[in-house]
């Protein structure tokens, strides 16, 4: 969600909210003679009030599986995913007056850190990264189409290449309508079948050279230098196809920095909430 | 009557006071070349090219209509006779089309023939053509002015031999040629398309089109027994000669399937005996086929209530579905009965759409199948069409009247009335029904085919609705200033039930409900046309034009700064829509946004032209939505030119037609497009999407987002389709 002057009135209000907490705690705080403490009414109010807004943030999870159904738009949930999830910590942190006594609550207030930093950075990421794979990524496609439409490049490949040097599976042979030399017709269906396909391939693999943008041209600069004039629309055509190749693969890359913080973020938050809520039960009852 | 006595190339020949020189000739075996003769038709002497010497004449004669005297001497092959004969036929070679279609077609234009017969290779007179066109509006007859010679056969063919008289004369001099009605073109003409006129042309000027390609299934129809049925009867037999492969006969048996929903075809039937079923076995639902009916309480909720709670709202009281046929398809249980003199299947012969339902033989049936040029034949056939007429008129108008829900108060006794005084109208494709401007004189209600409504606008056309049967126009005019105030225009061959103003004002008199329900609507139509009209008025029109972004109500637009790609709208699109999604994130780009492939509620929505059980729509609202009868035809997607409709294949089980008693997985289809969500507050797209990245907005609000001035994204765009 991208952090910008729509977001004002949750932020206004977050930061109204944690000054009135911020002040009942301190005065709370300066007042207890014994200290802040999660057991006292404040303290449990913090305590609640905190786990409540925990229990909303972790809620937008369900809200996403029931997509349709009319229980307030799912912006207005993740904005209050955001802001309400971040004012839980200064609550959580006044219920328990910055002290974590015990391996469970030391356990919970690791998980919850951990839970607002995956966060933050997964916001953060979600405010620069959309622009980032829009910008670079102009040839992008539906993440779950990228095998497909990379089978479809490779084909398109082979179709060029077969109509300089034959079928690429073969071995070489007279192609119809154009005049090549036989050497350079070999030197095609080398470069193509050494550099171009594997690529096409596994795109993914490193240090391939066609994989760099600034190696790709070169590459394909020195082929074309060597190669006679009809083919060289054909390496042009191969170029393109490998630059789309390039942008899939910074696609992937891109959305999985985008979508991987979740894996930290998600399961964590189950268990901090399920942790809390053993937590509150164990506290009120022992 | 006495004989008389005359001498033809020496030869002394007697015949019948009152006989030509021409047929005095024939009956002595003197053959005398001519073009305008016919023998079953008044000699006119027109071409004169029958011309003969009569010593002590003088001039040459027109044999043809020159009476044989007494002691009159001929001579059919003088060197004077034979000059001007050659002069002749050169002039009328020298603005021939050579060779003609009929000369392309079977070699024996009978000018052509006699030109080289003449020894006429290359007329000394220099060539040129009479500009007088083609006229290819006929479906079995292409008339091509320039070959005609001016002979008049055809017009006699016409009016002395079938009583028609349809064809005439027109223009003068260079331009002289044959007419239809009042200068019409022919498939516009009260033609009947008996064939008289293309039989009787000796030139390609008239000719057979030759529209049997395929070889119908079923059993060829000889051309006497054709002729023995009341509505071939006064068809030429040379003409039904020539179309005999475009009709056969089919039998059916019982329970057998005749043609399905969906299919495309190209011909139509006409029940000679036995009944048969007509349904549509496409389930009733958009698109999940399992969601009523399963289990047994879900079975029997499901007869018990019918398809009633599952309506629109503004659907409440429809009764029927249009499909292809003389009936309207009961709405909550879609099946009907056709009978012997039921002709189904026009909107696909004529127009080659999908066929609208499934028919299956309910008894043994025998069916004439055929084809497009044999179906313009019976329907242009006076006796035929009377009997079409009387069964639409007998069995379906008032459903059809009732299928419009403001007339579904009628009562029976003024349907009654109706009956006898509604006229059924036939229009072709490009006729312009009604012209804005014009004194409003009719109601019209749709039987067959498509009506556009536009209205002109500066730089163009505005279409403000495309209705299909059921769909009724008329009203405003009527109601309201008693003037025309769109242009409506027939997208294809139409059939129209005219209800003229008289009985409309009676009507409305009568029933003071349909007239406050009629108010009602116009008031609303109005209300759509002005904000319609407004829309358009407040952006450059050539924008408008010149891309498709411009024609569409609501754009599904996604701001891929803030998208994160987590596909939240697709899947509550597709939880919204039976695990169906109808958008696809993928588009055209405008600088950080992206247009969704997902309908856009075109302002001219090409996709509703056509279906054939018309179940895709405009609501009030304006959005276009699929109905749940939809057949799965995919003219709709076809139809659309941004690629937003698209088929979605399903499983239902259905009786094997090979195993008797068992059942069988078929995959079916429905055509599926974005509904707005207008069941719901907002599209379940952008209400899913917890990033604020989806929005639906308005063409002209998105280019304000934009901030790119219309007109240069208009070059854009044109530029990239160049």
């Amino acid at each position: 969600m991208r952090i910008d002057r729509t977001q004002s009135p949750w932020v206004i209000a977050t930061v109204a909210l944690a000054i009135v907490s911020t002040v009942a705690y301190v005065v709370y705080a300066v007042d207890t003679r014994s200290g802040p403490r999660g057991g006292s009414a404040i303290g449990l109010t913090f305590g609640i009030v905190g786990y409540a807004l925990m229990l909303y943030a972790g809620l937008l999870g369900a809200r996403k599986q029931v997509p349709t159904w009319r229980i307030g738009r799912a912006q207005t949930w993740m904005r209050g995913h955001l802001w309400l999830g971040l004012l839980s910590l200064l609550l959580i942190l006044f219920h328990g007056g910055f002290a974590f006594r015990g391996p469970l609550t030391l356990v919970l207030m690791l998980l919850f850190f951990i839970v607002i930093g995956s966060g933050i950075l997964g916001a953060v990421i979600q405010h620069y990264v959309p622009s980032l794979i829009t910008s670079r990524v102009p040839l992008e496609t539906i993440y779950e189409e990228i095998p497909h439409v990379r089978a479809q490049l490779r084909e398109e490949a082979d179709q060029l290449a077969a109509a300089i040097c034959g079928p690429v599976s073969g071995t070489g042979a007279e192609v119809a309508g154009l005049e090549i030399e036989h050497d350079d017709r070999e030197r095609f269906r080398e470069a193509y079948l050494r550099k171009v396909r594997p690529y096409l391939e596994d795109p993914e693999t490193l240090g391939v050279e066609l994989s760099d943008a600034r190696r790709s041209t070169e590459t394909f600069d020195a082929l074309r230098r060597l190669l006679a004039e009809p083919v060289r629309g054909v390496l042009d055509d191969l170029e393109n196809i490998c630059e789309e190749e390039r942008q899939l693969s910074r696609q992937i890359r891109i959305y999985h920095w985008l979508h991987a913080w979740l894996l930290v973020h998600v399961p964590l938050s189950i268990a901090l909430l399920v942790l809390g809520g053993v937590h509150a039960v164990m506290a009120l009852r022992y | 009557m006495s004989d008389v006595q005359l001498t033809i190339d020496g030869l002394q020949v007697s015949v019948p006071e009152g006989t030509s020189v021409f047929d005095a000739a024939r009956m002595y075996g003197i053959a005398i070349p001519t073009l305008c003769h016919q023998q079953n038709e008044t000699p006119v002497g027109v071409c004169r090219v029958c011309v003969v010497d009569v010593e002590k004449a003088r001039v040459l004669a027109a044999s043809c209509v020159r009476p044989a005297e007494n002691d009159m001497v001929v001579h059919t092959n003088s060197e004077r006779v034979l000059r001007a004969r050659k002069t002749l036929v050169e002039m009328l070679m020298a603005d021939h089309p050579s060779p003609c279609a009929r000369q392309r077609q079977s070699n024996d234009c009978e000018l052509e023939t006699l030109a080289r017969l003449e020894g006429i290779t290359e007329p000394r007179f220099p060539r040129k053509i009479s500009a007088r066109g083609q006229d290819n509006s006929s479906l079995v007859i292409a008339v091509d002015h320039e070959a005609c010679i001016l002979c008049d056969r055809c017009v006699r063919g016409c009016d002395e031999i079938r009583h028609n008289d349809v064809l005439g004369r027109r223009g003068k001099g260079f331009l002289a040629g044959i007419a239809f009605d009042t200068n019409l073109p022919m498939g516009n003409s009260s033609c009947v398309s008996c064939g008289e006129c293309m039989v009787s042309c000796p030139t390609g000027a008239l000719t057979n089109k030759s529209v049997v390609k395929t070889v119908l299934p079923g059993e060829p129809v000889d051309v006497d027994e054709l002729q023995q049925l009341s509505y071939f009867q006064k068809v030429s037999g040379t003409f039904l000669e020539l179309n005999k492969n475009a009709v056969v006969r089919r039998q059916f048996r019982k329970g057998e399937i005749v043609c399905r929903e969906g299919e495309y075809g190209s011909t139509a039937f006409y029940i000679m005996e036995g009944q048969a079923e007509v349904f549509l076995s496409t389930p009733m639902a958009h698109v999940n086929t399992e969601r009523h009916g399963t289990g047994f309480l879900g079975k029997m909720t499901s007869r018990l209530f019918g398809r009633r709670e599952e309506r629109r709202s503004e659907e409440g009281r429809r009764e029927t579905i249009p499909i292809d046929a003389p009936v309207d398809l009961p709405y909550d249980h879609p099946v009907a009965t056709l009978g012997p003199g039921d002709l189904f299947g026009e909107m696909t012969c004529m127009s080659l759409y999908p066929r609208s339902a499934t028919v299956r033989a309910a008894t043994d049936c025998v069916m004439f199948e055929m084809l497009r040029n044999v179906l313009d034949i019976i329907q242009r056939n006076k006796t035929l069409k009377a009997q079409l007429d009387a069964n639409y008129r007998r069995r379906a108008l008032d459903d059809h009247l009732r299928s419009v829900p403001m007339f579904a108060t009628l009562d029976q006794k003024f349907i009654d009335i109706l009956r006898d005084k509604v006229e059924l109208v036939r229009y072709t494709k490009g006729d312009v029904i009604c012209q804005q401007g014009d004194v409003a004189d009719s109601f019209y209600l749709i039987r067959l085919g498509f009506v556009k409504v536009s209205e002109p606008h500066p730089g163009g056309e505005l279409v403000l609705a495309y209705l299909g049967r059921g769909g009724y126009f008329g009203e405003i005019g009527l109601l309201g200033g008693g003037i025309r105030t769109a242009t409506c225009t027939a997208l294809d061959h139409v059939e129209v039930v005219r209800i003229h103003g008289e009985e409309f004002h009676r009507m409305v008199g009568r029933f003071p409900e349909v007239r406050r329900s009629l108010e009602t609507l116009v008031r609303e139509r109005q209300e759509q046309n002005r904000q319609r009209l407004a829309t358009a008025t407040s952006m450059p029109l050539d924008s408008f034009l010149a891309q498709g972004l411009m024609e569409a109500q609501s754009l599904l637009v996604m701001d891929l700064e803030r998208c994160t790609r987590c596909d939240a709208c697709v899947r509550a699109c597709a939880d919204a829509h039976d695990g169906v999604t109808r958008l696809i994130r993928e588009g055209q780009r405008f600088d950080k946004y992206l247009v969704a492939t997902s309908c856009r509620h075109c302002r001219d929505p090409l996709c509703m032209v056509g279906c054939p059980v018309g179940s895709i729509r405009r609501r009030n609202s304006l959005e276009v939505i699929i109905e749940n009868w939809c057949i799965g035809c995919g003219l709709c997607a076809k139809n659309c030119p941004y690629g937003n409709i698209n088929m979605h294949p399903f499983t239902v089980l259905e009786n094997d037609p090979v195993n008797a008693g068992r059942q069988m997985a078929v995959v079916k289809q429905k055509a599926t497009s974005c509904d707005l969500c207008t069941d719901l507050a907002e599209p379940s797209c952008v209400y899913a999407c917890p990033h604020d990245a989806a929005h639906r907005v308005e063409p002209n609000e998105f280019f304000r987002w934009v901030g790119t001035p219309l007109a240069s994204v208009a070059t854009e765009e044109a530029a990239r389709r160049t």
